[in-house]
């Protein structure tokens, strides 16, 4: 009996190992925007926020997603090539370029909708002045599919007393955030259930 | 192939969108201010006179909006009567209310105050304040003081003082001192002949300037209480440019040999002067740092008007500008982190900022001619000597940009303002 039970459990070490060694080489060919946590900066919004006629003369469609272009290339370990190059068809497999392609699209999709709401939260956030010192807070928001904000928590302050109240403040004016309600559930789901607004006192780099 | 999706799934269950928000609203904190209720038997005037102002105080440098009082739906003066919806709906951010208790039979009032966070439904701040009642002014510049200081976080700033000269003909110069929202003004000292440059002593009993009442650019201290005058009658041909060290104990100042002007620091105890600068080309407008190690000055030595900082111990100098060619007259601010001083491109001249560890510079000012900058002791407005015309007046700019504001016009031209510790 023990024997057979030793056996059982060499054999489940085993495939436990293989497991693990199998699951090891298949993260070096995912994809990291796949699984990588979505941060849109100020910057990235700017470009979608931006009416597109500015830039769009000399580069027309380019732009938009010139962010996203440059993050997949560094995460791919492709520093020279150009942004446009990633959405050659080299490969025959069509299915891969269309889940890409549905990616982006989504991925477009909570960039708007990110757009959106940092552009009502910067017009009622009366930020405190403050030249010297660069401040973060980071408030973890919990929205109802309807858009409703069911609750806000500042998970991480700043520990500047009036910044952190100015954040409170502006999300105390926001109860609503309608914009969700035209989105997928499926992308709510993982995308706007649970977010997180990042206040910075300004876009320096200290 | 389990194991991988699980990782897969972990790693998304701890990945949140996150979305920055650097800008915020152009628009300014909404706060009503009711007018204070009275116990009975007292004058209903003190309650209308406290609140209104307090809201003139708050509303002074334009850094906050009002609820008109037609448009208030209550005027409660205790927390009991006090209902947060009723200001919500008007959008308030900040309510100040408020109550004259009693008045003893030397005159003097009991007031008490709170004010309310709107958005946060809480109460932010209560006091309680004893004064004469001829002498609402001052207390109402307590209670502003304290309301500014736990809406801002910064110090209240509405009992500093302004200096400043006036020029209100071709001969006539006039050293002047008034309450920061241009009340109470006094003259100092009267003369045919030009004043510039006054700075006030960190104790704000002295104020040093200079004046050509004799023919050169001469240093004066004048006393503030007795009105006594005292030539510092350093070395060399001319002084100019006085500043008082954050200590009181020096000044740092501009003496002239033979034309050629450097930076000294002079101790007023000793009368002793000390060489900071010693160069061909013109150094002058020397301003401390907030610590006293160092000295920002303007010097021509690279062919244009740059700014440079001289450690007032080692003397090892730093050139702090290399923007256009003309920065001149800069000053730290209150943090010592950052400076402020006037830029000049293309023929405009106007205030601007930059943090001592950055490269960029950022103009503050859109008017043209802008000189002699000054900043409140909480680092958050700068007054600045501007034209309109060939009239003077004073502007001021709060640092966020958001309020452009300029200060009552008197009857002549203004210059070189210097805001009191």
């Amino acid at each position: 009996m023990n024997k057979i039970l030793i056996s059982l459990n060499t054999f489940a070490l085993i495939l436990l190992f293989l497991s693990f060694t199998f699951s090891i080489f298949s993260i070096t060919t995912l994809k990291v925007d796949e699984i990588q946590p979505i941060k849109v900066n100020f910057f990235e919004l700017i470009d979608i926020a931006e009416p597109p006629n500015r830039v769009s003369v000399v580069k027309p469609k380019e732009n938009i997603n010139e962010a996203d272009l440059i993050k997949t290339q560094e995460s791919n370990g492709v520093k020279n090539a150009s942004g446009l190059e990633k959405y050659k068809i080299n490969k025959p497999d069509i299915k891969k370029e269309l889940s890409k392609i549905k990616l982006s699209k989504e991925r477009e999709a909570i960039i708007k909708i990110s757009a959106i709401i940092q552009d009502k939260i910067s017009s009622v956030w009366i930020k405190p002045n403050s030249l010297s010192k660069i401040l973060v807070a980071k408030v973890l928001i919990n929205l109802a599919p309807s858009g409703e904000v069911l609750n806000f928590e500042m998970v991480e302050p700043s520990k500047n007393i009036v910044f952190d109240e100015s954040v409170l403040i502006a999300i105390n004016k926001m109860s609503f955030f309608e914009e969700v309600l035209g989105l997928e559930r499926k992308l709510f789901e993982s995308n706007f259930r649970n977010f997180k607004l990042v206040f910075k006192s300004s876009g320096e780099i200290e | 192939m389990r194991s991988f999706i699980l990782i897969l799934l972990s790693s998304n269950m701890f990945s949140l969108l996150e979305i920055e928000i650097i800008k915020g609203s152009d628009n300014l904190s909404k706060v009503a201010f009711v007018p204070f209720g009275i116990e009975e038997n007292l004058d209903e005037n003190y309650g209308l006179q406290i609140s209104t102002q307090i809201e003139k105080n708050m509303l002074l440098f334009g850094e906050f909006e009002n609820l008109d009082k037609a448009e208030m739906l209550s005027f409660p003066s205790s927390e009991e009567d006090f209902y947060y919806r009723d200001w919500k709906i008007m959008g308030v951010d900040y309510s100040v209310i408020g109550k004259i208790n009693s008045i003893n039979m030397l005159g003097n009032l009991n007031i008490s105050y709170s004010l309310f966070n709107i958005n946060r439904r809480i109460k932010i701040l209560e006091g309680e304040i004893i004064g004469r009642e001829n002498n609402i002014e001052g207390i109402a510049k307590i209670i502003s003081n304290r309301i500014y200081e736990k809406i801002t976080g910064l110090k209240g700033i509405f009992d500093t003082k302004l200096a400043y000269i006036v020029n209100s003909d071709a001969e006539t110069f006039q050293m002047c001192i008034s309450d920061i929202d241009g009340k109470n003004e006094q003259i100092l000292f009267t003369s045919a002949a030009p004043i510039m440059s006054p700075d006030w002593s960190p104790d704000r009993k002295k104020i040093a300037y200079v004046s050509f009442e004799n023919g050169l650019a001469e240093i004066f201290i004048q006393d503030l209480a007795s009105g006594e005058r005292e030539s510092i009658q350093a070395l060399g041909m001319t002084n100019s440019a006085p500043v008082w060290s954050p200590d009181g104990k020096s000044l740092a100042l501009v003496v002239s040999f033979s034309g050629n002007p450097d930076i000294f620091s002079y101790s007023i105890n000793n009368k002793r002067l000390v060489r900071l600068t010693n160069h061909y080309g013109i150094d002058t407008e020397p301003s401390w740092s907030p610590d006293s190690k160092k000295i920002i000055f303007t010097s021509d030595r690279s062919g244009s008007p740059q700014l440079y900082e001289i450690n007032t111990q080692s003397k090892r100098k730093k050139r702090l500008t290399r923007d256009g060619n003309y920065n001149a007259r800069g000053r730290y601010f209150p943090d010592g982190k950052s400076i402020f001083f006037v830029h000049g491109n293309d023929g405009n001249f106007q205030i601007a900022t930059k943090k001592l560890s950055s490269r960029f510079i950022e103009t503050l000012t859109s008017t043209s001619l802008d000189e002699s900058p000054t900043i409140s002791p909480n680092g958050n407005i700068i007054i600045y000597a501007t034209k309109d015309g060939s009239k003077g007046y004073l502007g001021g700019i709060t640092l966020d940009g958001k309020s452009r504001f300029s200060l009552p016009v008197k009857n002549g031209s203004v210059r070189e303002p210097a805001w009191s510790p």
